[in-house]
């Protein structure tokens, strides 16, 4: 089984055990003595991410990662000002809501990275994610919410290189089926709950 | 620089002795926990502050675990259900 | 009193104002999702100052590293927690018996 995903993956293998041996010099520095321990760890852990997350054809865009990093930085930044500003004012400007946004990203890995992303906007927090609808928390819906989620999902399928079908008429798609999406579709998404 | 380290660090708990008045009033288990995780956070940001005045390098291993611990303690939180409450 | 250390300060200054405007958005704001916006935002951008505060005063690059670890590791745990407290939230399952 083990010796089975390591001979199939042999790139995904090698990458990974890197990325671990990467992240146990950082927790202990440069000390050749420690690999005694480290080693069979980051051997353990390569195996156990194979069987646990089966790799893919797919390769982060380094590019795009490059370009991804700052603006998500900047972003992170802009949402932290825009609360700060709201709530440190002593009438608050927040007039909060839910919106309807659907997903047309693919792979697991985008859909979590987007997830995760939107709360860290601004003025944008996800709530609920069933089937392709993210239910996204407002803080102020007079704000273009669903402008900065375009931009930002663009940017997340090409960190992840895939290919965005065009919105199409999202409003008249999004006004008849919401029903359907969100009492019958069955609960999927990234965490997996039982 | 280490005065001004510990003010920085007074100010990050009295943050969190602030975010006990919203553990108090709740109203509910969410607010409480949003409350734990604001003191997981601010905690984090006190021992790193710690970690130089102290000159434990060390401690930012405990700041490590606790940013581990605080993503458990959440999930763990979000995992439980209302039929287990009983217990 | 160099220029390093002067920045390093006001990086420092600029986290505690974040976290004091998160923990203020905490005990102000109306309704729970609403105080997750406060929490999720202000709480990472306070750590992020922080930590760029505290890089000049890493003893070694490893710290330096580690101290961005801490913060990534933060970010990451507290995004996914505000997406899974909203959604028990919204969901109304195990929630709330008041």
């Amino acid at each position: 089984m083990y010796r089975h995903s390591v001979s199939a993956h042999p790139w995904a293998a090698l990458s990974r055990a890197g990325g671990f041996a990467l992240v146990w010099v950082v927790l202990v520095g440069p000390d050749l003595v420690s690999w005694i321990i480290g080693g069979p760890f980051v051997i353990a852990a390569t195996l156990a991410s194979l069987r646990l997350s089966e790799p893919r054809d797919r390769t982060l865009s380094l590019p795009s990662l490059v370009g991804f990093v700052p603006y998500f930085l900047w972003e992170s930044l802009r949402g932290g000002l825009d609360v700060a500003a709201r709530v440190l004012i002593p009438r608050m400007r927040v007039d909060p809501g839910n919106r309807t946004y659907r997903l047309r990203l693919r792979s697991p890995e985008a859909r979590l990275v987007f997830i995760d992303s939107i709360s860290l906007l601004p003025g944008t927090l996800s709530a609920d994610l069933r089937g392709d609808l993210v239910t996204v928390h407002a803080l102020d819906v007079r704000t273009d919410v669903v402008e900065g989620l375009r931009v930002l999902e663009r940017r997340v399928a090409a960190l992840f290189g895939e290919s965005l079908e065009p919105v199409g008429d999202r409003t008249t798609a999004e006004s008849s089926t919401p029903a359907r999406g969100l009492v019958s579709d069955p609960p999927t998404h990234p965490e997996g709950r039982q | 620089m280490s005065p001004f380290l510990l003010s920085v660090a007074l100010v990050l708990m009295a943050g969190i002795a602030a975010g006990l008045i919203r553990v108090a009033i709740g109203p509910t288990p969410s607010d409480r926990m949003m409350a734990a995780q604001l003191m997981g956070t601010s905690g984090i940001g006190v021992i790193l502050l710690l970690a130089p005045v102290l000159a434990v390098p060390a401690l930012i291993d405990v700041a490590l675990i606790f940013s581990l611990l605080a993503a458990v303690a959440v999930t763990a939180f979000t995992r439980r259900r209302i039929t287990n409450d009983g217990d | 009193m160099d220029a390093v250390q002067l920045l390093s300060g006001a990086f420092l200054l600029v986290g505690a104002f974040f976290f004091i405007a998160g923990t203020v958005g905490l005990i102000r704001l109306p309704d729970r999702f609403s105080r997750l916006h406060a929490l999720t935002k202000a709480d990472n951008v306070g750590l992020g100052f922080i930590v760029l505060g505290l890089m000049p005063l890493a003893p070694d690059l490893f710290y330096g590293l580690k101290l961005v670890l801490v913060w990534l590791l933060v970010v990451i745990a507290g995004a996914t927690g505000a997406h899974l407290i909203a959604k028990r939230a919204l969901r109304g399952d195990g929630e709330d018996v008041l």
